[in-house]
């Protein structure tokens, strides 16, 4: 373990909240992830960045526990996956969830606390006293007593982020929680993150915005089914890397797109 | 009216039918907002299928056809759950391999019967009219397990059903839960099939639970209105049948199915008038 965490400098004189070592998931008999080892320290927000396909859903799961690693481990604080309950809080793409379901935004923000609850305990005046401090840190409180189904994207995803606070974890997995919401959902979503931050939560965040993962986090995670690059921005997007991330698929940077081997200048 | 109300109750046969039917109507409404939620309808037929060999063992064997019921259930609901869990077979295929099996096994046993016909069409469409005190007791405490279980583990199964990811970051022992709420339908189904037999009782579980999605928010009022519609379709369906004459089992189900069209039609919001007036307003031209 000691050879690993030296691997990553920034690891190197802080407690490893988050570390992946050598993981390899295979899922549907293909390799999705390949040996990958990273570590992240103490409240840092992540963007993880990679083509569809990359293997950024794969690792979230892997890190829920919900998909088996082949090889390798992960450690939270120094314990294996599973050691600690609630420690890991998950905000799932849309297309995961089944919107019909009968159920009422102060509901699901209420399942967050059903982890520490525990068995056949019902939700008390702290619970319901969290959820609307929850609700109403996203600007969401007048939406508690409707259902889920008659929100909009942007007010679906802020829900989730509002469960996921609710449940106080150390480490906040976002699965592209920017695609198909509006910008003042995303800019509510952007300004928690340095509380998160102050409160120690770890941010892992998937997204196809580079310009958000530029200007926004504190590192980048750059994976197409192996790690490629793993730093502060500057030094995770570098064109070669975003090159042998992307290959040929066409992204967009700061109004640049990005294709192939060229950068070439274009409206985004 | 209330001569035309009280007469059937003056057979005691009727009580019991009536007491009977009450007791399944709400307990199959209550499961059936699971059986809608999860998509779990086909399972739910499959089982009831499935379950006739054992209803025929116990028969050839002049044992309580519903206690051979409950063990055949119990051995398909976790059969499934074995099956698919190996990931080789989709679950639906080894619904539909398990369930016609099992249905041919059971037409096997029976058919070595004399009278046959009769007792499988008991047992295909109920006979609520003959249900006996012991039943009565059976279906009143297996009812009152499977609805306490349902309250008791209100929030586990919530997040299984609503967010099975969420489940698991909880550590939530999901494949237990699942196998849990299989148990309960099974059960559900066997206490079942004296009032709507083997053919009707998807019928009893979904039409309830599918009529309350249309007017519910929660899933709580779900199962409350749900319970409602079931227990009114019972005593409507029972009284059509006692005065008409005609099997009680598909009375039942077809006022069921009146509540659930009606709602459909007529329900605020998500009914299909609610739509077509609400496209007029915002169209007028339309």
């Amino acid at each position: 373990m000691a050879i690993s965490v030296r691997q990553s400098s920034a690891c190197f004189s802080e407690p490893a909240h988050l570390l992946v070592e050598n993981a390899v998931v295979t899922y549907g008999g293909k390799a999705a992830l390949q040996d990958v080892s990273f570590c992240v320290p103490v409240g840092t927000s992540a963007a993880v960045i990679g083509p569809n396909g990359a293997g950024k859903s794969t690792l979230f799961k892997a890190l829920l526990g919900l998909l088996p690693l082949e090889k390798g481990n992960i450690a939270i604080h120094g314990l294996p996956l599973g050691h600690h309950k609630d420690c890991v809080a998950y905000i799932p793409q849309r297309e995961e969830v089944d919107w019909r379901f009968p159920v009422l935004v102060a509901d699901v923000v209420m399942m967050g606390r059903y982890g520490r609850l525990g068995w056949l305990r019902r939700p008390g005046k702290d619970d319901r006293a969290a959820v609307a401090r929850s609700l109403e840190l996203l600007g969401i409180e007048d939406l508690a007593q409707l259902p889920i189904g008659s929100l909009s994207g942007g007010q679906q995803q802020r829900v989730f982020l509002a469960r996921a606070v609710v449940q106080e974890p150390h480490i906040l997995l976002m699965d592209e929680p920017f695609t198909g919401v509006d910008i003042s959902t995303q800019e509510t979503m952007l300004s928690l993150f340095p509380r998160l931050k102050e409160q120690q939560v770890t941010v892992l965040v998937s997204t196809h915005d580079l310009q958000l993962a530029a200007t926004r986090f504190d590192r980048v995670l750059l994976l197409n089914r192996r790690l490629i690059a793993w730093g502060s921005p500057e030094e995770a997007l570098t064109s070669k890397n975003l090159t042998e991330a992307f290959g040929g698929q066409v992204l967009v940077l700061n109004g640049v797109v990005v294709v192939d081997k060229d950068v070439q200048k274009r409206k985004g | 009216m209330f001569e035309w109300l009280v007469t059937p109750l003056t057979y005691s046969f009727m009580q019991r039918g009536l007491l009977a039917s009450l007791l399944v109507g709400v307990l199959c409404a209550v499961v059936g907002c699971y059986v809608v939620l999860r998509s779990m309808a086909f399972l739910g037929d499959a089982m009831a299928h499935a379950i006739l060999p054992g209803v025929a063992v116990a028969y050839l064997l002049k044992g309580n056809l519903l206690i051979g019921a409950l063990a055949a259930a119990v051995i398909v609901a976790l059969g499934i759950g074995f099956f698919s869990r190996q990931g080789t077979v989709k679950e639906d295929t080894a619904i539909g391999i398990l369930f016609s099996a099992a249905l041919s096994l059971g037409v096997v046993l029976i058919s070595t019967v004399k009278t046959y016909a009769l007792d499988l069409t008991h047992i295909l469409f109920g006979n609520v009219l003959g249900v006996r005190t012991g039943d009565l007791w059976l279906t009143g405490c297996v009812g009152l397990a499977v609805l306490i279980t349902i309250v008791l583990l209100y929030k586990e199964f919530l997040v299984i059903s609503f967010d099975p990811i969420l489940a698991a970051t909880l550590r939530l022992p999901a494949e237990l839960l699942r196998t849990l709420m299989l148990v309960l339908l099974a059960l559900t189904i066997v206490v079942s099939l004296q009032t709507v037999g083997v053919g009707l009782v998807t019928a009893m579980l979904v039409t309830p639970g599918a009529t309350a999605s249309l007017l519910c928010k929660r899933l709580s009022s779900m199962m409350g209105t749900a319970a409602a519609i079931g227990a009114l379709s019972t005593v409507v369906g029972l009284y059509f049948s006692f005065y008409a004459n005609i099997a009680s089992g598909a009375a039942i189900v077809l006022v069921a199915t009146c509540i659930f069209i009606m709602v459909f039609l007529l329900a605020p919001q998500k009914g299909v008038l609610w739509r077509i007036s609400l496209r007029r307003d915002v169209d007028p031209a339309g």
